[in-house]
C-alpha cells in the first residue's frame, strides 16, 4: 500500500517536472545546432562551450562565488537586523514612522551604481564596501515588509490581548511577530536577489575576488562562454536562495495558506 | 462567589473630527450576580461601548463601573473578565487547543478547567489539533467561548458573538451557550440586535435607544429555565418579544411610521 503510494507520488512528480525539463533540453539542442550552423553571432556561445567553460573554470567559479556569497549574505543579514530595529521603532513609537520611511526612501532612491564609487573612495574596495552596498540594496523591501506586517494586526485581536492583560513583550512576540511572518517572508524573498546584485555592483568597482570580478575579467579577455557561465551562476545562486526561503516559509507559515479545509460540520 | 456588575451614571463622549459625540448618556444599570442579561438596541446606541467599558478596553467619560468590588481595570488584571468578540479573533497559526491555552500562557495561571476540558465543554472534542481556518464560523466561535472561560472569569461579556452566523446555527449556539453559562456560574452580558435571541437567552433585556445612547426600558423575562427551542413558539415568548419590540420602536410607533 505505502509503496504504491510512494511510486504514485514519484510518478506524479515526474509527470509534473518532465515537460519543462524536456523543453529546456530541446531548446539547448536547437541552440547548439544553430551555433554549429553558423546562425548565431560570436557573442552567443553554444551551450556545449559554456559546459566546457564550467569544466575548465569550475575551481575559479567556486573561489569567486564564495567571496560574493559571503559578502551578499553578511549584507543581507545586516539589512535584516537594521530593518527589524527600524520597523520595531516605527511600530512601537508611531511618531518615528514617517522619518524612518523618509530615510528608507532616500536610501532606496540613491542609484547604487552611482553611489558605489563614492563609497569606494571612503571605504576602499574591500569586503566592507561589498557588504554595505549589499545591505543598502536589500534594506528597503525588508523595512516596508516588516512595518506592513507588524501593522497588519487585527484591532479586535489586539483588544483581546488587552483584555487578557498581556504585556507589550507578549503582544509583540505572540501576536505581532507571528502575524507579520507572511509579509516578512515576502520581503525576504524580494530582498535576497537584491543583496546579491548589490554585491556584484560593488565588485565591478574593481577587486581581486568575486563573481562581479570574474564577469569583468571574462568580458575584457573576451571569454564569452565564461561571461555566460558567470551570469548563469548568479542566476543559480538567486534561484537557490529563493528556494531555501520558500521552503522555510512553507514550514513556518503553513497557516497562512491552508491546503485543505474540513468544512462539513455546520456548528 | 458570584459577582454582580454595577453601572453608575455612566456617560461616554467620543471626539470625532473636532466635534463631540455623546455615545452613552447617563446610564445606570445593575447586572445581578449569576444572571444572564441582554443589551439590545439600534446601531449607535452604545451597547458595544458599554460592554467595552466594563472590560476596561475604553474608559467612561463620567460615572463609574464596579465588577463586584473591583473597578474594571483591577477586574481585568485579576482575570475576572471573559470577552467574546463578534469575530472569533483566533490566532490562525495556533491549533484549537493552543488558542484555548493562550490566556493561561499569557498570565501563567491555570483555571479550574483544563484546556482539554474546555474544548470538551464547548463540544469540540476531536478538533483539538485543527487550525482555525479548517473550522466553520460556529466552531470558531465555540473556540472563542472556551478561550474566554479559560481562567474562570466571574463575568462573561459577549459582543454579538453569533452575529455573523446563519439563523439555524445561531439558534443551536444559543442553546449551547445557555448550558455552558449554567455550568460555569458566570454573570453573563450579551450584546445583540436580534429580539428573539435577547428574549430567549436573558433574565432581563435592557433596551437602549440611540443618539444619544440611553436606557429606554428594562424588561424582565420570567420564562422558566432550562429553556428549549420549543419555547420560541409559545405565546408567552411572543408576548415578551412584542414588549421588547414596542420599547425598541416606541418613537416610530408613537408617530405612526
Amino acid at each position: 500500500m505505502a509503496a504504491d503510494a510512494m511510486v504514485g507520488h514519484i510518478g506524479s512528480l515526474v509527470v509534473r517536472r518532465l515537460p519543462p525539463l524536456l523543453l529546456l533540453v530541446a531548446i539547448g539542442l536547437v541552440w547548439e545546432a544553430a551555433k554549429l550552423g553558423g546562425l548565431l553571432p560570436i557573442t552567443v556561445p553554444a551551450p556545449g562551450a559554456v559546459w566546457t567553460a564550467l569544466i575548465d573554470h569550475g575551481g575559479d567559479l567556486v573561489y569567486h562565488s564564495i567571496a560574493t556569497l559571503g559578502a551578499a549574505l553578511t549584507g543581507y543579514v545586516a539589512a535584516i537586523a537594521v530593518a527589524a530595529a527600524l520597523a520595531g521603532l516605527a511600530v512601537t513609537w508611531p511618531i518615528s514612522e514617517r522619518p524612518v520611511f523618509t530615510l528608507a526612501i532616500l536610501i532606496d532612491s540613491l542609484p547604487l551604481i552611482a553611489v558605489a564609487p563614492i563609497l569606494m573612495l571612503w571605504l576602499g574596495n574591500g569586503t566592507t564596501l561589498h557588504v554595505i552596498v549589499a545591505a543598502g540594496a536589500a534594506l528597503f523591501p525588508l523595512l516596508v515588509g516588516m512595518i506592513q506586517g507588524f501593522k497588519s494586526t487585527d484591532s479586535t485581536t489586539r483588544e483581546l490581548f488587552h483584555v487578557l492583560s498581556a504585556s507589550r513583550w507578549q503582544t509583540l512576540t505572540r501576536l505581532m511577530l507571528p502575524n507579520a511572518l507572511p509579509a516578512i517572508f515576502s520581503a525576504l524573498k524580494v530582498a535576497a536577489p537584491l543583496a546579491l546584485l548589490g554585491t556584484l555592483i560593488a565588485e565591478w568597482m574593481g577587486t581581486d575576488r568575486g563573481l562581479g570580478t570574474l564577469i569583468i575579467y571574462a568580458l575584457f579577455s573576451f571569454n564569452v562562454p565564461l561571461v555566460w557561465l558567470s551570469i548563469l551562476t548568479v542566476c543559480a545562486l538567486t534561484a537557490v536562495s529563493y528556494a531555501l526561503l520558500a521552503f522555510a516559509e512553507h514550514r513556518l507559515v503553513d497557516w497562512a495558506h491552508p491546503r485543505g479545509t474540513t468544512g462539513g460540520r455546520s456548528t | 462567589m458570584m459577582t454582580d456588575i454595577q453601572i453608575k451614571a455612566v456617560s461616554k463622549r467620543f471626539a470625532i473630527d473636532r466635534s463631540e459625540i455623546l455615545a452613552l448618556d447617563d446610564v445606570s444599570l445593575t447586572f445581578p450576580a449569576g444572571s444572564f442579561s441582554a443589551l439590545i438596541g439600534p446601531s449607535g446606541c452604545g451597547k458595544s461601548t458599554l460592554l467595552r467599558m466594563i472590560a476596561d478596553v475604553i474608559a467612561p467619560s463620567t460615572g463609574s463601573i464596579l465588577i463586584g468590588d473591583h473597578p474594571p481595570g483591577k477586574a481585568r488584571r485579576s482575570h475576572e473578565i471573559g470577552f467574546v468578540f463578534q469575530s472569533a479573533s483566533l490566532l490562525p497559526w495556533r491549533s484549537v487547543i493552543d488558542n484555548v491555552r493562550l490566556p493561561g500562557e499569557l498570565s501563567n495561571k491555570q483555571g479550574s478547567r483544563s484546556p482539554e476540558a474546555l474544548v470538551d465543554l464547548v463540544g469540540l472534542n476531536g478538533f483539538e489539533e485543527a487550525k482555525p481556518a479548517q473550522l466553520s464560523g460556529g466552531m470558531q466561535q465555540r473556540v472563542a467561548i472556551a478561550r474566554a472561560l479559560a481562567l474562570d472569569p466571574k463575568v462573561l461579556l459577549m459582543d454579538e458573538p453569533f452575529g455573523a452566523l446563519d439563523e439555524i446555527t445561531r439558534q443551536r449556539m444559543n442553546v449551547e451557550l445557555l448550558r455552558i453559562w449554567k455550568e460555569t456560574n458566570t454573570t453573563a452580558v450579551l450584546v445583540t440586535h436580534t429580539i428573539s435571541e435577547a428574549v430567549f437567552m436573558a433574565d432581563t433585556v435592557h433596551v437602549l435607544s440611540a443618539h444619544p445612547g440611553r436606557l429606554a426600558a428594562s424588561i424582565a423575562i420570567d420564562l422558566p429555565r432550562p429553556r428549549h427551542l420549543a419555547l420560541l413558539q409559545s405565546h408567552a415568548f411572543n408576548a415578551l418579544e412584542n414588549q421588547v419590540r414596542a420599547a425598541l420602536f416606541a418613537k416610530e410607533i408613537a408617530s405612526g411610521r
